[in-house]
């Protein structure tokens, strides 16, 4: 054989891999929107920087007629490439082969990529579109997905993983991306659930469509399961690097620094009037959000979850910072069982990869009621307590509004390890609010009143005047300064510079027990 | 909702009544409660018996936290845009704006002001 034969040999081999499931499939996909894995790839890193790894790789099943299928590629492309320049390893379900299924060496080619994605320190994006396990290979690919499973763990808090899902994902395969940090959703052509909704009508009777039950729309709002939801695919993977420019490699960098056209000292007029006078106003958070940081610009995480608590990437002075805002717009931005889940998720990400907190505070306490109770409240706003106590970077705190008894804490108080405290004038600060306070503080003087109305009211004004403003807290020192609400974007900016080179170390220990 | 307490054979009972639109009872909701009153006779217990309006068309707005209404912006049969104020519930003293998710119709208004409310009470019914 001469070279020319040999060369020609591979080409060939090449091209029929990278034909996929072949022209057919290739435009069922095309039909249903998706793309195909390899477009995929192509659209999510920058122009002819992939490389594939393990091309030729081959299952090696014998059972049900396994050893006449030919699969190119075992149903998944995997390599690396770059992302604004920066490396990342990637892999991509091809349900043109045999529905993306997941078998033994399927399995292997991601794992590979894993573990060079944790020893290169590199972000790992899967790019998921897989009708499951696949069967004829049983217990093998079972043992696939438990290897996943157990790499994603490993591999958590060392590099971001994240879990784009760009068709089904059903049964154990929801459990990789369940791992990750961040889960991407494409709208009508992804789904994700446990048990399918044909199981689901044969053991309990429900009639549910699977867009109902494991859509987009379910996950991002309902089960808080969805990080980001997409129109289509173009549009998910262009979030996807979006996200990944506010994020380190892994966890020993800082995350990139960008060149900013924002003046760092620039005052905000509208700051000083978002907050309504009347306290029972609500008002949109986000407004705040905007005009603090570079540029007005912030990518929000779970934005249709849990709507009461913010979380969102956003950068000051071209560093990126994670933000943690109650929404007096939504539940009177009190903290619940689903906020207390996001807020507490987005901070322990934050924390592991260097990314400094700023919490906004106007929180009026944890939401009263029996379902709150029942569901675990406790148990779950602990959360929110000990994943700000044990982050270690920079935390700074702004107090807006209100911040009352253990929600004003369950915000990053100074008690929890917050190294700045900033609030605006217009802050209350208090164990609880003026009419609950006064009803109890003032029980006996009006009950006793000629006129108790008009002493409770007398009674709450006074505990208004007097207690709900920062200035009590400040007092104490719990707050270091207060602030024009128009001068806190240089404030805020000074604020980090100053803690970057903060250095805090905790008692060494396996780990901690996390209330989860 | 009303709710009263009603002897039968020296025995009390808790009943809640709420009344239904004429308009919205369908031949089914009636032989409901019929065998919701039934039950009640025959059980001799002290549960009290909630008869539900269900408005045969729209969707329900759920109250989201448990609160007073102090105003109800709407009346039925307006038409509303997505994101127009329906209701103002107050909780954790927050005059909390429930807006509507979509546009529609306003079916059925279910509270009045002044009315107190618990989370997953139905507000109002929108098509």
């Amino acid at each position: 054989m001469s070279m020319d034969d040999r060369v020609e040999d591979l080409l060939k081999r090449r091209e029929s891999i990278y034909e996929g499931g072949g022209a057919d499939r290739v435009e069922k996909q095309h039909q249903k929107g998706k793309l195909t894995a390899r477009e995929r790839i192509e659209k999510l890193l920058d122009e002819d920087s992939f490389v594939e790894i393990d091309a030729f790789v081959q299952h090696r099943c014998i059972d049900f007629g396994m050893e006449k299928q030919r699969i190119p590629g075992e149903g998944v492309v995997t390599g690396y490439g770059t992302i604004d320049g920066r490396l990342v390893y990637v892999y991509a379900q091809d349900f043109t082969v045999l529905g993306g299924s997941l078998g033994e060496y399927h399995a292997k080619k991601i794992t590979k990529i894993m573990d060079m994605a944790v020893k290169m320190g590199a972000p790992l994006i899967g790019l998921n579109d897989s009708g499951g396990a696949r069967i004829q290979e049983g217990v093998d690919a079972l043992s696939g997905y438990g290897n996943i499973f157990f790499r994603n763990t490993l591999a958590s808090g060392v590099i971001p993983q994240i879990s784009v899902i760009m068709g089904p994902s059903a049964g154990g395969a929801v459990y990789s991306p369940a791992l990750t940090d961040f889960i991407f959703m494409v709208d009508k052509t992804s789904q994700m659930f446990i048990t399918g909704p044909q199981v689901i009508k044969a053991v309990t009777g429900e009639d549910v469509s699977a867009e109902e039950l494991g859509g987009s729309i379910t996950h991002s709002t309902k089960s808080g399961v969805a990080h980001f939801r997409a129109a289509n695919d173009e549009e998910c993977l262009e979030m996807v690097r979006k996200l990944l420019s506010y994020l380190p490699s892994n966890n020993l960098e800082d995350p990139p620094q960008y060149m900013i056209n924002d003046d760092i000292n620039r005052l905000s007029d509208r700051l000083m009037e978002i907050i309504p006078d009347n306290p029972n106003k609500p008002y949109d958070m986000k407004e705040i959000i905007s005009e603090i940081v570079d540029d007005g610009i912030y990518l929000e995480s779970q934005s249709m979850y849990a709507e009461n608590i913010i979380t969102a990437f956003a950068r000051l002075n071209g560093r990126t910072i994670g933000i943690i805002a109650n929404q007096p717009k939504v539940l009177a931005g009190c903290l619940d069982i689903n906020a207390s889940d996001k807020a507490s998720r987005f901070i322990r990400f934050c924390d592991a990869f260097n990314i400094p907190l700023l919490n906004i505070v106007d929180v009026p306490g944890f939401l009263p009621g029996t379902n709150q109770e029942y569901g675990g409240i406790i148990r779950h706003g602990a959360k929110m307590l000990y994943a700000y106590s044990e982050a270690t970077v920079p935390k700074v705190t702004l107090i807006v509004r209100k911040a009352y008894g253990g929600a004003y804490l369950a915000m990053c108080s100074k008690d929890l390890g917050a190294d700045f405290v900033l609030a605006w004038p217009t802050a209350e600060i208090a164990v609880m609010g003026p009419d609950g306070a006064a009803n109890i503080v003032f029980k006996n003087e009006i009950k006793s009143s000629d006129d108790p109305v008009a002493a409770r009211n007398e009674k709450i004004k006074e505990y208004r005047e007097n207690f709900a403003n920062p200035y009590r807290a400040a007092a104490r020192g719990y707050v270091d300064d207060v602030i024009l609400p128009s001068e806190t974007r240089p404030r805020l900016i000074s604020a980090f510079d100053m803690l970057m080179s903060k250095r805090e170390s905790r008692p060494s220990k396996k780990h901690g027990n996390f209330p989860v | 909702m009303k709710k009263f307490i009603v002897t039968v054979n020296g025995k009390k009972y808790d009943v809640e009544v709420e009344e239904v639109k004429a308009d919205v009872i369908s031949e089914k909701k009636t032989v409901e409660e019929s065998a919701v009153k039934n039950e009640v006779k025959v059980s001799g217990g002290n549960t009290p018996v909630e008869i539900k309006n269900e408005a045969k068309d729209g969707a329900p707005i759920n109250a989201p936290m448990p609160g007073t209404i102090l105003d109800v912006k709407v009346s039925q049969g307006q038409t509303v845009r997505k994101g127009d104020v329906l209701l103002i519930l107050e909780a954790m003293k927050m005059e909390n704006e429930i807006t509507s998710p979509y546009d529609g119709t306003v079916t059925s208004i279910n509270v009045s002001k002044g009315a107190s409310v618990n989370t997953g009470d139905v507000l109002l019914y929108l098509k």
